[in-house]
């Protein structure tokens, strides 16, 4: 449409969250501006989405000169890794302006703030750019959390920024190490993610700017065991915010994952990647299992979403191609369903004024359009075929099978914890008999369901047909296992052959 | 002859600090801040003279200079805490207590 | 050949566009006006019905092909595609697929038109029938998927069904507690499943990952690989197919409807393990411990299950064990080869188990959900379509000749018997006098002797028409079923096994005329036995028993239920309870609050030199200048 189109989604949203922010407007004015601008931003995606060609190479590059000396450069591009965070963000912010409508001003305002960041961080190809975003990201949800959260939520809040920061200085420091590195290597200064992948770095060292980098995104995404900050801030947090902690925030951990630490450690990575698929593995337990106790819906699926999350991990470290496109796959079907699973537990906290699970019955009966958009993302979160979920929670047992025998069974479980507690919840809430708080719950309002029904075909449609999604992101996975530019080559020494072991010729 | 300087300057020094640690009132401790500035005044001249050169008469400029802007903000920071208050005594201030 | 297999793909649509036809029908109009349920109702048989026409005309395609190419298949679309790993959504016609498309359209299709009377009185009709429907449509991709990847789908989607439709009376929560015991037992399996799916791709799949192109690559496995992908996706047919250890959720799945238990026990679902195995056929056929495990599972299965039918009260829990024990004999009979026995049971059983379950329907119906057959009793003079129909029923199931039964189980001991499996050929028999045994023990009770609660008894009547015709529809198959593979010794052709012949890696034993003519001679006279204890014991009424010792262990079921509960339910939920309220805050987050106090703490330590006064900030200023400048005039010198 034109150039400069990733500029734009980026600073769009921000300039007009500031402007939101500082101007006398009525909450309402807010309301429309928010919904505006990010309706604006979704078309735009889709536009980036349409014109996007699957090269597996960065595209929509744009590139202007910052720091010239240390060679820092406003340098932004998105590969099929990006796209599809970038585009879960775009999709799903405007359903929080239809569904919330009575919160104040700088609610609204603190939403695009992030969304801007959010989008700046899938699309910055630049480290200190990347960092720049990653930082800002948390300021919206410092002050949304602080200021809107429920009752403890200054507790909440101190947890989460404090980890987030202790986290991100880590990231700055092996984020310097890269850059000295290259220097030592090729004598020019360069924060370009791209040209980080020349790098091929072992040793102490190395291990620990990678461990640097690790605890940062583990603690993003969360990764067992950094997740302690998780369940009290999605619980205490207004929705829209849990909604994008977990269903986008959460992913940008795992993306720079893959787009920082995969193809500048090489050789590292591999050493590590089973002790932080098991990190990964038995975070889905742990998470899992602790789940199923919660008596409180909107910590259980804190609990839920903080467990699939372990899976997507998994995912990465796996290191095969199935694996990482699972990943990707997982990443969008995850905010669909988990994701929006948290705004069904915005509405029902709006309407029954609890957040107890055992003071509520029987909602199927008097909702049944809420009850059956809630099944259907709560079926895609368990991974059920036909669902989102199951495309990539099926490549990802495959991917993980391959990598090692036993992570893969431990991942197969997720088959079946995830069941335990999403029935638990289902059967609690939904069936049985209403109680006091659930008697006259309202169902869905006609607008209401309308801001559901994108996202719910799109869980379907990305189950039934996922070819011209996994196609969009296939090359740029691809790329990390090709054999001409082995990114991850290494990769191959370090787990066991299982395909070998399989098929050996009999007689 | 350097060294009487030298020893002038340190004695006066000293007083200065004797008095911003051991005085209460506002006006007394300033008075033994001028003092403090006024000692490492002496050494500097004392040393340009030694030195034959003109860079120990600068830096003695210099802080008469800073002295008199400091002069100014502090009464007048002094002036405000006194309108609140009443009183001149620094130990009314302590809201840094931990 | 595109454009015509192209109605392959629709087979499934059908019932699936049914669903969602019915269910946006209901969402967009329940709000305004009352649709009379009957609408539904017919909405609801239309795609079964066309699913059926369909399925005809694959039968005769399929039929004109010559016999060494006898399939077609249709790939709607590519499904997915990642590095090595392709997938389309395909569908697969052959005669294995054929035949199970052939009964479980038209057994479904019944089933759904019986479902018009017995949910006459309910209130969410729209939404039954929407659940029926796309049960059927899970089916049928199941039948269908030409790669286990599209099975799976299917696999679940009749997990899923099963789980909305026993919990269908959600109000109750024992229900509720059914439907996920369902859902989750399935989903046990289908770790299973999954993981022999991976283990699968990983040795062959990069090959192309479709069930011909895994036929033709088979033989690249090595024999220990196979045994693993084998044993794998078993427990995926022991979740489904409701075999030891997973069998648990089965009899619970009484909690729904009972036309959605007829359609659970006899047209799907539970049939797809059997079916999923002979699909697996070549790789089943190469490992022979592999059809041994399956086949010893199978056949303790139907012993353990018939103990347990004996002894219930319930007549919907008497079926369901029933059902249990009869799919131990289907794989039984693919576990020692007979992959064509297993499934001709498979196909024999679909009529007379639907026909039993549908009759009980009735029964129930009419008694106004009476389901303990301690409260019937005499109800043959009042129902007598029921009771005949019923009666056909019982005799197939309980192996009388000719009705189907007889054929299909005598297949499958002969199979046994003759690959020199002896041990499980006993306890076939045993298992088929116990059989006998309590399927009498259900008719006599319910149908014969005196009324045991009057006033229900004034008040009952015959079934509607509705429900009566399907029921004789069935009957007329539970009779005639079974001469589809007329063994030779009655001067049969064996139709169903040849048809399956192309699709399923049978082992045929030797024929021989006396084994076989001892074997049918066995099963009948456990039959009779069976029989003349069942008439022996209940035949002229008799009161409801006291159970003590044994029985009152079988009644219990052994405590099968209540020892999971206590071995993983509850630890499962302890470790959760454990985890959440100990390990949490104490170990995991003990870290970080740990950091945070020690941070506290030492700051109530320094606050002390924190003061407020001006003066003491000065002296620690030129404390700390003094220092320096110490330290300094140290390192000069």
């Amino acid at each position: 449409m034109f150039a400069h189109l990733l500029s734009v989604m980026i600073f769009l949203p921000i300039v007009a969250g500031l402007i939101l922010l500082f101007a006398p407007l009525s909450r309402t004015t807010a309301r429309i501006v928010g919904f505006g601008v990010s309706l604006a931003v979704l078309v735009l995606s889709i536009d980036v989405y349409a014109g996007f060609t699957a090269t597996g190479k960065l595209e929509f590059v744009e590139y202007i000169p910052w720091i010239p000396s240390l060679g820092i450069a406003y340098h932004l591009g998105i590969d099929g890794i990006s796209l599809f965070i970038l585009m879960a963000s775009a999709v799903l912010l405007p359903m929080v302006y239809v569904l919330f409508g009575t919160r104040e001003k700088g609610y609204y305002a603190n939403l695009l703030l992030v969304e801007g960041a959010m989008i700046g961080a899938v699309c910055a190809a630049d480290l200190v750019l990347f960092y720049v975003f990653w930082e800002v990201m948390l300021l919206p949800v410092f002050f949304m959390l602080g200021l809107y959260g429920g009752p403890r939520k200054i507790p909440a809040t101190l947890k989460i920024t404090l980890y987030t920061i202790a986290g991100s200085l880590l990231m700055l420091a092996a984020l310097a190490y890269l850059a000295v590195q290259y220097h030592a290597l090729t004598g020019e200064w360069s924060f370009s993610i791209e040209k980080m992948g020349l790098l091929d770095l072992s040793g102490h060292a190395a291990a620990l700017a990678l461990f640097g980098f690790m605890i940062a995104f583990a603690i993003k995404i969360p990764l067992f065991p950094f997740h302690t900050w998780l369940p009290d801030a999605y619980t205490e947090a207004p929705t829209a915010t849990t909604f994008v902690l977990s269903a986008i925030m959460a992913k940008i951990g795992v993306y720079g994952v893959i787009r920082v630490v995969m193809p500048a450690f090489e050789m590292e990575f591999a050493r590590y990647a089973l002790f932080f698929a098991y990190a990964g593995v038995i975070g889905m337990m742990y998470c899992g299992l602790t789940a199923i106790a919660q008596k409180d819906y909107k910590r259980l699926l804190a609990f839920s979403s903080a467990s699939h999350m372990g899976i997507i991990a998994v995912g990465v470290f796996s290191m095969n191609v199935q694996a990482l496109t699972g990943t990707i796959y997982q990443i969008v079907a995850h905010a669909t369903s988990t994701g929006v699973l948290f705004l069904f537990a915005g509405i029902l906290e709006e309407r029954t004024r609890t957040r107890s699970i055992n003071d509520l019955g029987g909602i199927a009966s008097q909702a049944p359009i809420f009850a059956l958009f809630f099944a259907i993302a709560m079926l895609a979160s368990v991974g059920l075929p036909g669902t989102s979920g199951f495309i990539g929670e099926f490549l990802i047992i495959l991917g993980a099978l391959k990598f090692n025998v036993a992570i893969g069974v431990l991942t197969g479980l997720s088959l079946i914890i995830g069941v335990c507690y999403m029935l638990w919840l289902f059967q609690r809430v939904f069936f049985e008999k209403s109680k006091t708080a659930s008697e006259r719950f309202k169902d869905l309002s006609p607008v209401e369901s309308l801001a559901f029904v994108p996202v719910i075909l799109l869980i379907l449609v990305m189950g039934i047909y996922p070819h011209p999604f996994l196609r969009k992101i296939e090359p740029s996975t691809a790329q990390y296992f090709a054999a001409a530019t082995p990114v991850v080559a290494q990769a191959t020494t370090v787990t066991p052959a299982l395909a070998a072991d399989l098929t050996t010729e009999k007689n | 002859m350097i060294h009487d300087y030298l020893v002038l300057s340190v004695i006066l020094f000293c007083l200065g600090v004797v008095g911003v640690f051991a005085r209460r009132n506002f006006f007394t401790v300033f008075m033994s801040v001028e003092l403090m500035l006024n000692a490492s005044n002496l050494a500097f001249i004392a040393f340009a003279r030694l030195q034959q050169n003109m860079d120990g008469h600068v830096l003695a400029l210099l802080i008469m200079a800073v002295a008199a802007a400091e002069a100014a903000l502090a009464l007048a920071v002094v002036i405000l805490l006194h309108k609140q208050t009443g009183k001149l005594d620094t130990n009314v201030f302590s809201l840094l207590k931990g | 050949m595109e454009h015509s297999t192209f109605y392959l793909g629709m087979i499934p649509l059908y019932p699936l566009l049914g669903a969602v036809c019915i269910g946006l029908f209901h969402v967009l109009t329940c709000k305004r006006w009352q649709v009379p349920p009957l609408v539904y109702g017919l909405l609801a048989c239309v795609g079964p019905a066309m699913s059926f026409f369909l399925a005809l005309r694959v039968f005769f395609e399929l039929r004109a092909l010559p016999l060494d190419a006898r399939f077609f298949t249709y790939k709607a679309f590519t499904w997915f595609s990642v590095g090595d790993l392709h997938l389309d959504m395909g569908f697969l016609a052959d005669p294995l697929s054929g035949l199970m498309l052939l009964f479980v359209t038209f057994i479904g299709t019944l089933i759904h038109v019986y479902s018009i009377g017995y949910m006459s009185g309910d209130k969410s009709y729209a939404k039954f029938f929407a659940y029926m429907n796309l049960f059927l449509g899970s089916m049928l991709i199941l039948v269908l998927g030409d790669s286990p990847v599209v099975m799976f789908v299917g696999w679940e989607g009749v997990g899923l069904c099963s789980y909305l439709l026993i919990s269908y009376y959600s109000e109750d929560r024992d229900n509720v507690l059914a439907g996920n015991k369902a859902f989750i037992v399935n989903r046990i399996g289908d770790l299973g499943f999954v993981l022999g799916m991976g283990f699968l791709f990983w040795a062959i799949g990069s090959h192309g990952f479709d069930f011909l192109s895994l036929k033709a690559n088979a033989h690249m496995m090595t024999e220990s690989s196979i045994l693993i992908v084998c044993l794998l996706l078993f427990v995926g047919a022991t979740g489904k197919s409701a075999q030891i250890p997973l069998y648990v959720w089965l009899p619970d799945a009484m909690a729904g409807p009972t036309p959605v238990s007829a359609l659970i026990h006899a047209a799907t679902m539970v049939t797809a393990g059997v079916y999923m195995v002979a699909r697996f056929s070549f790789l089943y056929v190469e490992v022979a411990a592999a059809g041994m495990i399956v086949a010893w599972i199978g056949i303790l299965t139907a012993l353990l299950a018939a103990i347990f039918g004996m002894f219930q009260d319930d007549i919907k829990k008497v079926l369901a064990y029933s059902t249990v024990s009869q799919l131990g004999y289907m794989f039984a009979g693919v576990g020692v080869t007979a992959y064509s026995a297993g499934i001709f049971h498979v196909f024999t059983h679909a009529f007379f188990k639907a026909l039993l379950f549908l009759g009980a329907g009735a029964v129930i119906y009419v008694l106004h959900h009476e389901q303990n057959i301690w409260k019937m009793g005499g109800l043959k003079k009042k129902m007598p379509i029921t009771y005949c129909t019923m009666l056909i029923g019982a005799l197939a199931l309980a192996g009388c000749p000719p009705f189907a039964g007889f054929f299909s189980k005598d297949e499958i001991l002969y199979s046994a018997l003759a690959n020199g499996h002896f041990f499980i050929w006993l306890i076939g028999v045993l298992v088929a006098a116990m059989t006998a045994y309590y399927t009498f023990r259900m008719i006599f009770v319910v149908f014969h002797g005196q009324p045991r609660d009057q006033q229900a008894y004034d008040h009952a009547h015959e079934a509607p028409l509705v429900m009566t015709v399907p029921l004789i529809i069935l009957a007329i198959g539970a009779l005639f079923a079974g001469f589809y593979n007329l063994p030779a010794i009655f001067g049969g052709e064996q139709m169903i096994s040849h048809w399956l012949a192309p699709s399923v890696a049978d082992q045929h034993p030797h024929d021989s005329f006396l084994l076989e003519f001892f074997v049918i001679a066995t099963s009948v006279a456990a039959f009779a036995f069976g029989l003349w204890v069942a008439y022996k014991r209940f035949g002229k009424g008799a009161e409801e028993p006291v159970f003590t010792g044994f029985a009152r262990f079988a009644y219990h079921k052994f405590y099968v239920d209540e020892l999971y509960d206590a071995v993983f339910v509850r630890p499962y939920k302890a470790i959760g309870a454990e985890i959440s309220e100990g390990v949490e805050p104490n170990m995991t987050d003990a870290p970080v609050t740990g950091i945070a106090r020690l941070y506290m703490r030492v700051g109530t330590l320094v606050k002390v030199l924190q003061s407020g006064y001006v003066r003491v900030y000065a002296i620690y200023m030129v404390l700390g200048l003094g220092i320096m400048s110490f330290i300094l005039s140290q390192s000069l010198n």
